[in-house]
């Protein structure tokens, strides 16, 4: 069973308990105007292109079957439009200025680097799957989260809510803690911003929380757009009505995803006025009475 | 009155705020200051002087130290004795003459500060004219040991010259010091001024000695004055805080700049299983963790001996000190350490007994005559194998290159271990005559009962470690070469020996790809690893053929900071390293190398065979503040210590740090005075190193989320 890895991050201590191995994997229905991991949103290979780091020795050019990559004047112009996606000039790139954004990576090889971090879990750690959306993967992450527990760790993932109603009763017996985006809690908005309303995504919640799960809100702080007390207040009540409910999160928008999104050829992104103040973030701890 | 922090909460206050200022003014050197002024003592008056032996002469320039140095009694201190001579910091005996000091001193020691406590000066001047009666003492061991007496007669001086100071004025300082520590403490703050009064005049004499167990030696006192309610568990906190504040009496307000002002060599060890095998931390343990979590000193560097069953208490402690940053807090990974040692020779019960040499080298505290032997095996690979600085070598298998590499090693080391002992040994095999130093011999045991010095073979155990430096880029580099030259013949052998001569010129893209495109030891990769580990194993064994004679060399592995130094002295590097670059330090990553986080480059270090490394191998874990926020950053660690533990690791470093604050203390070095980083066995103060070593510590990865 293959899955698309974009990253896998070992020695994590804030994405769920103890020390943790996240496991970034690519795919996401939403489509926030904030991701901060743009390379995991799409299906599907991307290649990412740091301009920055290209040296100018045309190894790309020569391995391209379809010119892609052109050089005039010393300067490296990628073309998306001719590329196949074929990976082999990212495979020739000495710099690794050319990069698949994601590779496709056998379950039991993820258990396994999971695995090599076990003197460092005790009882808490073990592994989180994350993304884009775990659940993108179907049955698949299902799959991958027993497998981990299967092999004596425990298991956490980060979602974004947005999923089949047929998942949450696999996920509620193989998912010993969630970490519950909650982007926006008018659906209007929501819609606006992530492209669909968060209808689904309650429904799903509120189905989770009947079983025996922990539940961590994490909230995405974006200024001029959910910095609000309306915002802060429901997620007071929404925390408030859930039985499994550990413990909110405030994640204030930083623009680090930009750059990734310049390296997929992507437009947008990286806005410092949604950038939060530290007096503006505790004024929203405060409103949802954190 | 702030003490810095890294981290988001401040540094609790638990101390009361006179103690909080003597702290304040320590720091900022106002007592490093005076020393400085105060010099050394001048020996050109005295008549003879350069016609007597040398131990004469030694003898004579420690009592005239112990007559004239400066005393120094600050109102408020709850203990008293100052090593006030500016020339001891240079690592001399403070007496001059012509303006050229007589003596150097030692460091690189623990002395026997417990026999101090219990028997007192006195005990132990009665143990050395015991051994004065042995029938079969030459004239020449007669007069070591009536040269360890006059050391404690010079003491004695000194200490009646405080006694007098005092007067009526602090009467219950007065009674103490009447007491120790001429006689056996009898109570907590006798111990703790019988301790420091030595401590302070073995380093007023010049020389910079390791504290070790402190909370062994300190503990059934401390637990017995609670018992009887003579004092509190606040009380002696304060008093603990006195003996850490008054060591900072070296700080010197505008340090000249080099590898740090704070190495002055007072590591002390905590907690670990005593003799017997019972665990030794207890209530002095933790009041000291409260003291440097509060005061940030970092002058004691401290190691904490670890094991499986270290209770939870004290780990959390640990880490809510370690968050704070400053690197004051390394951990020992003492099982292993126990196992190194019973399999180097030493007895159970002896070995349970180590700690360190005043910086992380272990050793048998007060038992010990130490030096190590930096070498660097970069050099024995770049140069001495591969000929980069003339004709390079050719060769046509991994095998080859291997064995002509572990060859080269082992000539270097070898020949440092023949040097060593054609130093310290003459044709018979006896120990020669070297520098006296009986204020040192006086607290090493076997001393006295040789009527030999500390240099001599007076200690039951002489040790000499070679320490390898720079085996992660050996390692690197070899694999380097197996990927480019024989796996993906991505170049030939000679031509790339060309390229590392022209120092990467006109290779940019097969330098990218070396640099970029391997993976090298630290990412917790077996293939990558195998390598550095071998290069490790394999040393470990070449001082076999020493084993049994009157000098020990067990192997270690360090840079301290030689990457520095030995940076120009080597040649470009097949991982993509041009000539010149700082590279790793200790058995850490090379800087940049490691993107996989800490607990990959703690797993790649235990790869090792890390229990034949007997004196100590290094492993510097730098992290980012905001890895260890919140209650989550205590557990985590918790998690990396234990692991570490539990891997087989030896000797970690773990730093919190934020590189931006330090790129701050770079600009504007007045508003960081108090911030100190771990550089090695050492801590310093950041400001107090030059740019370069500023840079090394920056470069050095914090392991970053």
């Amino acid at each position: 069973m293959k899955l698309p890895v974009t990253r896998i991050q070992r020695f994590s201590t804030h994405d769920g308990a103890g020390v943790r191995t996240v496991v970034f994997l690519k795919g996401c229905p939403l489509r926030c105007a904030w991701c901060h991991n743009p390379e995991t949103q799409r299906m599907g290979r991307e290649m990412m292109y740091a301009a920055g780091k290209c040296i100018g020795c045309r190894a790309c050019e020569a391995a391209c079957p379809r010119g892609a990559h052109l050089f005039s004047n010393g300067a490296h112009v990628y073309d998306r439009s001719a590329c196949a996606l074929c990976m082999a000039c990212a495979d020739a790139c000495p710099t690794q200025a050319l990069t698949p954004a994601a590779q496709e990576m056998e379950a039991e090889e993820m258990i396994s680097i999971a695995l090599r971090d076990r003197a460092f879990y005790g009882r808490e750690g073990g592994i989180t799957l994350s993304g884009g959306e775990p659940t993108a993967q179907g049955e698949a992450a299902v799959k991958l989260l027993a497998m981990a527990k299967a092999a004596g760790m425990t298991t956490a993932m980060e979602t974004c809510g947005h999923f089949a109603p047929a998942l949450v009763a696999p996920l509620a017996g193989t998912v010993d803690e969630f970490l519950w985006d909650v982007k926006d809690t008018d659906p209007a908005r929501h819609k606006r911003y992530v492209g669909v309303d968060n209808a689904q995504i309650l429904r799903n919640l509120r189905a989770l929380d009947q079983y025996e799960v922990r539940i961590v809100l994490r909230c995405i702080l974006v200024r001029g757009v959910n910095l609000n007390t309306a915002h802060a207040r429901a997620v007071r009540e929404l925390f408030a009505s859930l039985r499994h409910g550990v413990r909110v999160d405030l994640l204030p928008y930083h623009p680090f995803g930009s750059q990734k999104g310049e390296q997929l050829g992507r437009e947008g992104g990286g806005r410092t006025d949604w950038i939060p103040t530290r007096e503006e973030v505790e004024d929203f701890r405060r409103e949802a009475g954190l | 009155m702030e003490f810095y922090t890294c981290f988001d909460r401040k540094r609790p206050v638990r101390l009361d705020d006179a103690t909080r200022a003597f702290a304040w003014e320590s720091l900022h050197g106002k007592y490093g200051q005076e020393a400085v002024r105060n010099g050394a003592i001048a020996m050109d008056g005295e008549e003879g002087f350069a016609a007597l032996p040398p131990l004469a002469q030694y003898d004579l320039c420690i009592r005239r130290i112990a007559e004239r140095a400066p005393l120094r009694l600050v109102p408020g201190e709850h203990i008293c004795g100052a090593a006030t001579l500016g020339a001891a910091m240079t690592h001399h005996v403070p007496a001059t003459l012509g303006g050229e000091p007589v003596f150097y001193s030692v460091s690189h020691v623990t002395l026997g500060f417990d026999h101090v406590l219990t028997l007192g000066m006195d005990g132990i001047a009665q143990e050395v004219r015991s051994c004065l009666n042995n029938p079969d003492f030459t004239p020449e061991q007669r007069a070591l040991d009536e040269s360890l007496l006059s050391a404690i007669e010079s003491m004695r001086i000194w200490h009646g010259r405080y006694l007098e100071a005092i007067g009526e004025t602090q009467p219950e300082m007065r009674a103490r010091l009447k007491r120790v520590p001429f006689a056996p403490a009898q109570d907590f703050r006798q111990a703790l001024q019988s301790l420091w009064f030595t401590f302070a005049f073995v380093r007023l004499c010049g020389n910079w000695p390791g504290i070790g167990r402190i909370d062994q030696m300190l503990g059934k006192y401390l637990e017995a004055d609670l018992k009887r309610g003579a004092i509190t568990l606040e009380e002696a906190r304060e008093w603990l805080a006195h003996f850490f504040i008054k060591g900072c009496e070296w700080i010197e307000k505008d340090t000249p700049v080099g590898s740090g002002d704070a190495q002055h060599y007072q590591n002390l060890v905590l907690a670990g299983v005593d003799e017997e095998g019972k665990e030794v931390a207890n209530e002095v343990t933790y009041l000291i963790l409260d003291v440097v979590e509060e005061l940030g000193i970092s002058d004691f560097p401290i190691t904490v001996r670890v094991n499986p069953r270290t209770p939870e208490r004290l780990l959390t402690r640990v880490a809510q000190v370690m968050r704070h940053g400053g690197g004051v807090l390394a951990v020992y990974n003492e099982d292993l350490i126990l196992d190194s040692l019973a399999q180097h020779g030493y007895p159970l019960k002896e070995a349970r007994r180590f700690a360190n040499d005043g910086c992380w080298e272990v050793q048998i505290p007060g038992r010990t005559n130490f030096i190590y032997l930096p070498l660097d095996a970069l050099r024995a690979l770049l140069i001495d194998t591969l000929h980069l600085d003339g004709e390079p070598a050719h060769f046509d298998s991994m095998a080859q290159l291997y064995a002509a590499y572990d060859a080269a090693m082992r000539r270097v080391v070898e020949d440092a271990c023949d040097r060593t002992l054609r130093d310290r040994l003459d044709g018979d095999g006896n120990f020669r005559k070297k520098q006296p130093c009986s204020v040192v011999s006086l607290l090493e045991e076997g001393c006295a009962q040789r009527g030999r010095s500390y240099h001599e073979g007076g200690p039951i155990y002489t040790v000499v470690s070679p320490h390898i430096g720079g085996a992660p880029d050996v390692g690197n580099s070899l694999y380097a070469i197996d990927r480019l030259v024989f796996q993906e013949k991505r170049v030939g052998f000679d031509e790339l020996m060309r390229v590392l001569q022209r120092n990467w010129e006109g290779a940019e893209a097969l330098r990218q790809y070396a640099l970029n495109r391997i993976t090298y030891y630290g990412n917790d990769c077996d293939e990558a690893d195998a390598y550095t580990v071998r290069v490790l194993n394999d040393f470990a064994g070449m001082t076999k053929k020493y084993d049994g004679g009157p000098i020990r060399f067990p192997t270690g592995v360090s840079t301290f900071g030689r990457q520095i130094e030995w940076a120009p002295f080597r040649a470009a590097t097949p991982s993509g390293r041009r000539k010149g670059d700082v590279l790793s330090g200790n058995a850490s990553p090379t800087p940049g190398t490691d993107a996989q986080g800490a607990t990959a480059v703690i797993r790649s270090f235990c790869k090792a065979d890390l229990k034949r490394q007997v004196t100590g191998a290094a492993l510097d874990v730098k992290l980012h503040l905001s890895a260890v926020r919140g209650e989550e950053g205590v557990a985590a660690l918790i998690a990396l210590i234990r692991g570490f533990v539990a891997l087989g690791g030896y000797f970690m470093q773990l730093d919190v740090m934020d590189a931006e604050a330090l790129r701050a203390a770079q600009r504007d070095p007045e508003t960081y005075k108090t911030l100190s980083v771990r550089v090695s066995g050492w801590n310093a103060r950041f400001v107090t190193l030059d740019k370069q070593w500023q840079d090394m510590v920056i470069a050095r990865t914090a392991q970053e989320i």
